[in-house]
């Protein structure tokens, strides 16, 4: 840190240079639901995650930590962390989900990245006055 | 520098039950192998795998199997070989599970392999002979144990660069 003097307007400064890569990978994801009908709980929708990874890459995918960080039921949105290894198995198996309880369903993933403090802001959504 | 890698892939049928060796036969080998793939490595890994996968080689006495696929995707075929439980021919499973030997990059160097288990076995067996004559039988058997070196070379002649 920079050292604040007397009589000195300093400005007291940190810098932190991460090189590692960030070990978990946060995705906002929405579930698409056109053809209406009841609408997943969390827990459904974690077990909803789950089957999807189990379909396409078995139980070694269904074993990948992922975690659900918020829902809401009423946007049937979601944030999502999982392990950064795990992240191309993850959106794969969500990309190619095709059916909750026979209805058809979609997962539309609007924001990731591996800071979870990115995803409270999306220049996509941003309004311009 | 060889296009087309591949994995050779030895195992060995284990089972308590007398019945499983009839039913070791490429087809049902096969699909026990796909459905493990299927289970544990999902659709994802049963494509990955299922690339140029065949059984290339089978012999009921012993239960050995060889397995062929492709070099990238061999890890997951080994880490589902564990998952095989049974073999089902008509309609009737036999409790079992595979055995990894060899993996090996050619024919060639899993048949190397393949001797030199099978020499170690009969050794194996004839300290274990309770019989005099099973003893007289397996010492015959190992006497008369050679290597002969055919005119014809078989199609996959690769370098095998890696074995584990």
């Amino acid at each position: 840190r920079g050292p604040a003097g007397r009589g000195m307007a300093a400005a007291a400064f940190e810098r932190r240079v991460v090189r590692r890569a960030a070990e978990h990978h946060y995705l906002r994801v929405r579930l698409e639901l056109p053809d209406g009908g009841a609408r997943p709980n969390a827990a459904q929708f974690k077990q909803l995650v789950v089957t999807a990874l189990r379909e396409l890459h078995g139980e070694v995918g269904a074993a990948l930590p992922v975690d659900i960080l918020t829902y809401e039921e009423k946007t049937l949105s979601a944030i999502l962390r999982v392990i950064s290894s795990g992240l191309v198995k993850l959106w794969s198996a969500l990309t190619l989900l095709g059916f909750y309880q026979n209805r058809r369903c979609a997962f539309r993933v609007l924001q990731t990245s591996p800071f979870l403090l990115a995803l409270s802001g999306n220049s996509r959504e941003l309004v311009l006055d | 520098h060889v296009p087309l890698s591949r994995r050779y892939v030895l195992c060995e049928v284990v089972s308590e039950d007398p019945r499983c060796r009839q039913c070791i036969e490429d087809r049902t080998l096969g699909l026990a192998v796909r459905d493990a793939i299927t289970r544990v490595h999902g659709e994802y890994g049963l494509a990955c795998c299922s690339i140029s996968f065949t059984v290339k080689y089978l012999n009921a006495y012993t239960g050995t199997v060889l397995l062929r696929c492709r070099k990238d995707s061999y890890r997951l075929l080994c880490s589902a070989l564990p998952f095989v439980r049974y073999l089902e021919s008509r309609a009737q499973r036999y409790p079992c599970f595979l055995n990894t030997l060899h993996v090996g990059g050619t024919i060639r160097t899993c048949q190397k392999f393949l001797i030199q288990y099978n020499r170690t076995q009969l050794l194996r067996l004839l300290q274990n002979c309770t019989n005099e004559e099973e003893r007289q039988c397996i010492q015959k058997s190992l006497l008369s144990c050679s290597l002969t070196e055919q005119q014809s070379q078989s199609g996959d002649e690769e370098e095998d660069d890696g074995t584990e």
